[in-house]
């Protein structure tokens, strides 16, 4: 062996490339949002939001109460067309296509944006019919195909070892860890694109708080995620990129790993040091 | 509270293990790296390659590299994990011992630049015997400690602590026969204190050697054993075992 390859045997670029750190310009986007205002009345809530939600990635928003990180989450599937005061202008649009445009089937586009609440809403039916309900309401009724589907929701959910035994009991007999996972498997059953949650582990103890999070992980390789929550933290560990909100402005967005170490505003290291907020 | 072995595995997050696992094992390979450079650098000295001796000189470059790399895993994985207890004492520990391998790195390159001094002068210099000697000493010293590190196994980084002891004393003893040498023979003043300036960079390698072993007893038993007595550090690893 000569000298040269035996010093350098260890190629230390492949580790480099190893680590290196996501960037936005290399991703595929999902969700694009320009200029977004919202209004509840007179009342202001977003000032002019611009952002790109990449795909298969999962986006944190964070920010103080009041910030508009929730009003900006439930955008994404025109949740806010359920508050009469509520008026939008600007742009959002999935995957190219205009969200708010006339003519959008709401249902279909709530189909591909599913959303997850702080929580659990189970049905008050069993595991089983939670699970294969939105398959139901699209018409389907081959219980073959409901049979894998709910199977695989609750795989995916990583709840079936925990429930497959009682499959037709009530669902409201699970603790609230199960219970949200629960509906996160009857969330994916109908196959969306984008999974909205908010706050998904605000309700939970810390135990079902991490398996919540660990689950996130898995389930970005099939979904693109959006995620709100209170705690920083949470945001930091399950997190691809994270958006900070201030008072209804969008403050930083950028790769998690960079927001918490470096951020470039100062508002956002105020915020994520514990100065305010 | 006990220290596993598997410690860093049993975590809900899969990724988190997988991060904590991944910095320890970027530690060994950085520290095999250290290894061979130095061992490079006494071959290369002793034989008079200077060949040799540029290499084992240019491979800081990526020890360097490394210890940035594991420096930036480390700190991401606090601001993204918050790791407490033994998790905590991991990343402390290992940031700590990539600071200590980068400055064997150091003195390595030093010790090669000198072996490339004392080749180009061409004299038969007396002292080398001291310096195989010692370096040997100190490689078997830092190779415990990476297998130490590798095995959480603090019995092992006590060793180590004890083999510094045996270091320092020779290097008392091959100083003595250096002045002596240089008594003798005013004329291979310089080269023979190239070879002192050599012998100060192992026995340099030695002491961050052992401070690395302190940083694994620290990992393994969340006490601070640096500045203590060899009789202290026997006294917590002990405690260490009886806990297992």
């Amino acid at each position: 062996m000569t000298m040269e390859a035996k010093t350098h045997s260890i190629d230390i670029s492949a580790l480099q490339r190893q680590n290196q750190s996501l960037r936005l310009e290399d991703e595929t986007i999902a969700l694009t949002v320009r200029d977004l205002e919202l209004f509840y009345g007179d009342k202001r809530a977003l000032h002019g939001v611009t952002m790109d939600i990449p795909k298969n990635r999962v986006t944190a928003f964070i920010g103080p109460s009041g910030c508009g990180k929730s009003t900006l989450l439930r955008c994404f599937n025109r949740m806010n067309d359920l508050v009469d005061s509520c008026r939008i202008q600007g742009q959002m649009s999935l995957y190219g296509q205009d969200i708010y445009e006339r003519g959008v089937d709401v249902a279909d586009l709530r189909r591909r944006v599913g959303m997850v609440f702080q929580k659990p809403n189970p049905f008050p039916k069993s595991i089983y019919e939670n699970v294969a309900y939105g398959l139901r309401i699209q018409g389907i009724n081959k219980k073959r195909v409901i049979d894998e589907t709910v199977e695989w929701a609750l795989k995916s959910a990583a709840l079936w070892d925990e429930v497959k035994d009682r499959l037709h009991e009530s669902a409201l007999g699970m603790s609230g860890g199960q219970q949200q996972r629960l509906v996160i498997a009857r969330t994916i059953a109908v196959k969306p694109e984008v999974l909205l949650l908010d706050e998904p582990a605000s309700a939970l103890d810390p135990i079902s708080t991490l398996k919540i999070e660990e689950l996130i992980n898995e389930l970005k390789k099939d979904f693109t995620i959006v995620i709100v929550t209170h705690n920083m933290q949470q945001a930091a560990r399950v997190s691809d990129y994270t958006a900070f909100m201030y008072m209804g402005d969008l403050i930083e967005f950028g790769v998690t790993d960079r927001l918490f170490t470096n951020p470039e505003k100062k508002q956002t290291e105020d915020y994520i040091t514990g100065r305010y907020g | 509270m006990s220290y596993e072995q598997d410690r860093h595995s049993n975590h809900i997050s899969q990724s988190f293990n997988e991060e904590l696992e991944q910095i320890r094992t970027e530690l060994l390979t950085m520290g095999g790296l250290v290894e061979r450079q130095l061992s490079e650098a006494v071959e290369a000295l002793v034989t008079g390659d200077t060949d040799q001796a540029e290499q084992a000189r240019k491979s800081d470059k990526a020890i360097n590299d490394m210890e940035m790399m594991i420096d930036e895993q480390c700190t991401l994985i606090i601001a993204r994990r918050q790791p407490a207890a033994a998790d905590l004492r991991l990343i402390i520990s290992v940031s700590k011992a990539v600071s200590d391998l980068e400055r064997i790195g150091d003195e390595t390159s030093r010790i090669c630049r000198y072996a490339i001094e004392l080749a180009d002068d061409g004299k038969n210099v007396r002292g080398f015997q001291e310096v195989r000697h010692i370096g040997n000493l100190v490689r078997d010293m830092l190779q415990n400690c990476l297998t130490a590190f590798a095995r959480s196994d603090a019995e092992m980084a006590y060793k180590v602590a004890k083999q510094d002891k045996e270091v320092d004393s020779e290097y008392r003893t091959a100083m003595r026969s250096l002045m002596t040498y240089m008594m003798e023979d005013p004329r291979y003043i310089t080269s023979i204190m190239n070879v002192i300036w050599i012998l100060r960079s192992i026995e340099r390698i030695g002491d961050h050697a052992r401070n690395m072993a302190e940083h694994l007893i620290y990992l393994v038993s969340g006490t601070d054993v640096r500045h203590s007595s060899l009789k202290e550090i026997k006294r917590t690893v002990r405690e260490v075992e009886h806990k297992k």
